[in-house]
């Protein structure tokens, strides 16, 4: 019997594969990184989902302000959704719900010997001439992941060793592991694209276009970003090892943007900025001049009084109150002074010195671009501004003042700051019968000055500075002030102390605890301890005793010294 | 090994005492004979001296001085290069492991060479210095070495101690075959290129016998030279 053939029925549908379980953590993606569990926004990188539960996952090329390259295969991991097992780009992927990652299994750990062996088979291993090593990513990866010796026995490749890209940067390609971050960052963020990767295999060298300097305003920022030590400052070149260094946190001085950044030194001189992270303000770039402005803290400085500094701020104190009350007595803020310097010397001059308006001096303007630079090349005007409203003075340019000195209207005048916005001006107040100067450098009018006080600037205090959005940011002391001087607040202080004024004060934030108050209603939100804490790093200390043949001799760290190298503690707030 | 002593009574010339007083006298007066009328030798080197007729032992410091044995860590020298050059390139190593921070740098930067770097000043006080040899260890360079067998000659001053660059400068130079300068263009003349990589040896990675690696080189010879200094 023929079998009865059967329309074939529709077969029934196939179970397939379940789907995917429900996220555990709904609009959010959970996954798992080397066993612990880690809950992201989806779409995060997986460098930073690590970072996030503490687990670290090392990488050159990858930066989170640059497009992805994942050239520099550091940050390979194990996923467990990978095809075939493959070791995947960490920088890459993103994390994925129900994915266990593995940082630390034994085929990442080879891989990332093998990257690191890799990576530093051309290099020079020059690390006694390299200016990075001590914060070399190379130094620290290879003492963290390889510790092997090299089992290469060919000679090296020879590039370029001194390779001078511009003015600020110096490359040295063998160095170079080409992991394309200084071209991103000129693409990318300055839209400028002077960097490129010339040649082929291993002899691909980072250059400029030939015969064209790197000449971007911002072009520092390559060094920060060069995680090795391909490029180097020229500013900072051979200038002192990096372990030395200590960091404080800082405000650079060079126009009102008042980006953030590390103020790197030892004892008492400042040897270079690097930019701190602040997402508001400057990202963590910062310009090519602001990152050369620290340079008037170290040089040119005004560091003694005539007679010492007791007796100049007692003559500064005589010969301002014989013209106070009289009509005949100005005095000019320099908008470069800390928010507290204003403070103090606006109580001096309305309390001690019965004056109703202030003039404002402060470095002439200069260039603005769309990025980060302001054309006011001064930090706190804006604070000043908040300080003469707090005490009712009116606010004056400096030019009406030369005029009023020349009409013989004023005769004596209080300059807290030296810093004028034309090179003209300084004659002009030098026809005032009385000129007393609170200056931080040699100038001008310090020159032409019948009292000098010598001012430190920002490094040697604590203090604020409003920035040009009326943002008011905290920087504090990196070393105590040099010679002399002290900062403008001290100086004002002990003038009124002189005049009468019962306010003491022994450090800025005793200014601000007392003072500060005035201005609170148009700083909401601001408090003293606002500065956020992040690494502060203190580098070598070296030992305080000096010796006879001027050389280093070392310093305690925050402490005053005297001039004969003694702690001075009388000049500490609590001793 | 030591001595054992020999415990046992005395007989009966020690009992008597005069015979070994007699004898003892008798050596002093010998040997008193024989170095006030025998000429010392002068040999630094006093196992070397010939003692067969003059047995003073006495070293006429500082006119005399006995070489110190291999390993002595004496007074602080820079190994020069060659062409007379600091084979330093201030790395501050030295001055990092330094445990009484006496050694003070400043680097700068030179043209014409492939290393960039060099000590424009480079200053060890010898009064603070505690002669741990640690800058020894810690250069990577074989730039600074205390084989020198001298230590610090007694100052007036204190800053008689306070060695700097050209003071510390000294010595014969040193070469390895992978020094950049030989190996890279440099500045050297064709002829001492030749003659410097003739010179050149391998470099142990162990490093740490800076003395087995300079043929030639010894303590004694600086030893003698430093008498015929004083001498002179």
């Amino acid at each position: 019997m023929a079998e009865e053939i059967k329309p074939a029925a529709a077969p029934p549908k196939p179970a397939g594969p379940p789907g995917p379980p429900p996220p555990k953590n709904p609009g959010m993606v959970t996954f798992t990184i080397d066993g612990r569990e880690a809950v992201v926004k989806p779409g995060t990188n997986l460098i930073e989902a690590a970072a996030s539960v503490g687990v670290g996952i090392p990488y050159y090329c990858w930066h989170k302000r640059l497009s992805i390259a994942a050239n520099c295969r550091m940050c390979l991991v194990e996923m467990s959704n990978a095809p075939g097992g493959k070791l995947m780009p960490a920088c890459q992927m993103a994390a994925a719900e129900g994915v266990a990652v593995k940082t630390d299994s034994p085929k990442v750990k080879s891989q990332q010997k093998a990257t690191l062996e890799f990576l530093l088979l051309n290099h020079p291993v020059d690390c006694p001439i390299c200016d990075q090593s001590g914060e070399c990513k190379l130094q620290d990866f290879y003492m963290k992941y390889d510790t092997q010796a090299s089992r290469y026995d060919q000679p090296k490749v020879k590039l370029g060793k001194r390779v001078p890209l511009g003015k600020l940067v110096v490359l040295d390609q063998e160095r170079c592991i080409l992991c394309t971050r200084c071209v991103r960052f000129l693409r990318e963020v300055r839209q400028n694209p002077q960097l490129g990767v010339d040649a082929r295999g291993s002899h691909s060298v980072i250059t400029t276009a030939p015969g064209l300097p790197l000449d971007d305003r911002y072009s520092g920022n390559v060094v920060d970003l060069c995680p090795v030590g391909a490029l180097t400052s020229t500013d900072f070149r051979f200038r002192g090892r990096v372990w030395f260094l200590s960091s404080a946190r800082s405000l650079c001085t060079g126009c009102a943007r008042g980006c953030n950044v590390f103020l790197d030194y030892m004892r008492d001189g400042t040897y270079r900025y690097r930019p701190r992270e602040n997402e508001q303000v400057n990202r963590e770039w910062i310009c090519d001049e602001g990152r050369l402005s620290y340079k008037h803290f170290n040089d040119d400085r005004v560091l003694s009084a005539k007679g010492g500094r007791a007796a100049a701020v007692a003559e500064a104190a005589r010969v301002l109150s014989a013209h106070a009350g009289q009509g005949t007595l100005a005095w000019i803020a320099s908008p470069t002074a800390s928010l507290e310097d204003l403070l103090a010397a606006a109580l001096v001059a309305r309390d001690g010195l019965k004056l109703s308006e202030v003039y404002v001096g402060g470095r002439p303007d200069g260039w603005q671009d769309d990025f980060l630079r302001r054309a006011d090349q001064n930090p706190n005007r804006a604070g000043l501004a908040m300080v003469a409203r707090a005490f009712g003075m009116a606010v004056k340019p400096a030019s009406e003042l030369a005029a009023a000195v020349a009409s013989g209207k004023v005769k004596a005048i209080w300059a807290v700051g030296a810093e004028l916005p034309a090179p003209e001006l300084a004659d002009a107040l030098a026809r005032a019968e009385v000129r007393v100067v609170q200056a931080v450098n040699e100038g001008a009018l310090a020159s032409a000055a019948t009292v000098l006080l010598p001012a430190s600037p920002a490094p040697e205090s604590d203090g604020t500075f409003v920035n040009f959005e009326g943002r008011a940011q905290r920087f504090e002391l990196a070393y105590w002030p040099r010679g002399e001087s002290l900062p403008h607040w001290g100086l004002a202080g002990e003038i009124g102390r002189v005049l009468g004024l019962t306010s003491r004060w022994s450090s800025a934030r005793e200014v601000f605890e007392d003072l500060g108050r005035r201005v609170a209603d148009q700083l909401p939100g601001y408090a003293w301890a606002s500065l956020p804490s992040v690494d502060r790093r203190k580098g070598i200390e070296p030992l305080p005793a000096g010796t006879t043949d001027g050389r280093l001799p070392g310093h305690r760290e925050r402490m005053p010294l005297d001039a004969n190298g003694n702690v001075e503690w009388s000049r500490l707030p609590n001793p | 090994m030591p001595y054992t002593i020999d415990n046992r009574p005395a007989d009966v010339r020690e009992s008597l005492y005069f015979p070994e007083i007699f004898q003892a006298i008798g050596l002093v007066v010998k040997t008193f004979w024989r170095n006030a009328f025998f000429s010392r030798d002068p040999n630094p080197d006093i196992l070397e001296r010939d003692r067969t007729h003059n047995r003073v032992a006495t070293v006429q410091y500082p006119e005399e001085k006995v070489p110190y044995p291999i390993g002595y860590r004496g007074l602080h020298r820079l190994v020069p290069r060659a062409d007379g050059s600091p084979r330093c390139v201030a790395c501050y190593m030295c001055a990092t492991a330094c445990p009484a921070q006496c050694i003070y740098i400043e680097a700068g930067e030179v043209e014409g060479d492939p290393i960039e770097k060099y000590p424009v000043k480079f200053v060890i006080d010898e009064l603070r210095c505690v002669v741990c040899g640690f800058c020894v260890e810690a250069c990577p360079k074989d730039a600074i070495r205390m084989d020198t067998g001298e230590h610090p000659t007694a100052t007036y001053t204190r800053e008689g101690q306070i060695y700097d660059e050209k003071r510390l400068l000294r010595g014969p130079p040193v070469s390895y075959e992978k020094d950049p300068w030989l190996v890279r263009p440099s500045r050297l003349t064709d002829a001492a290129l030749a003659a410097d990589r003739a010179a050149a040896r391998p470099f142990s990675s162990l490093g740490a016998d800076e003395y087995s690696q300079t043929p030639g080189f010894s303590s004694r010879t600086l030893a003698a030279e430093a008498k015929g200094r004083s001498g002179a």
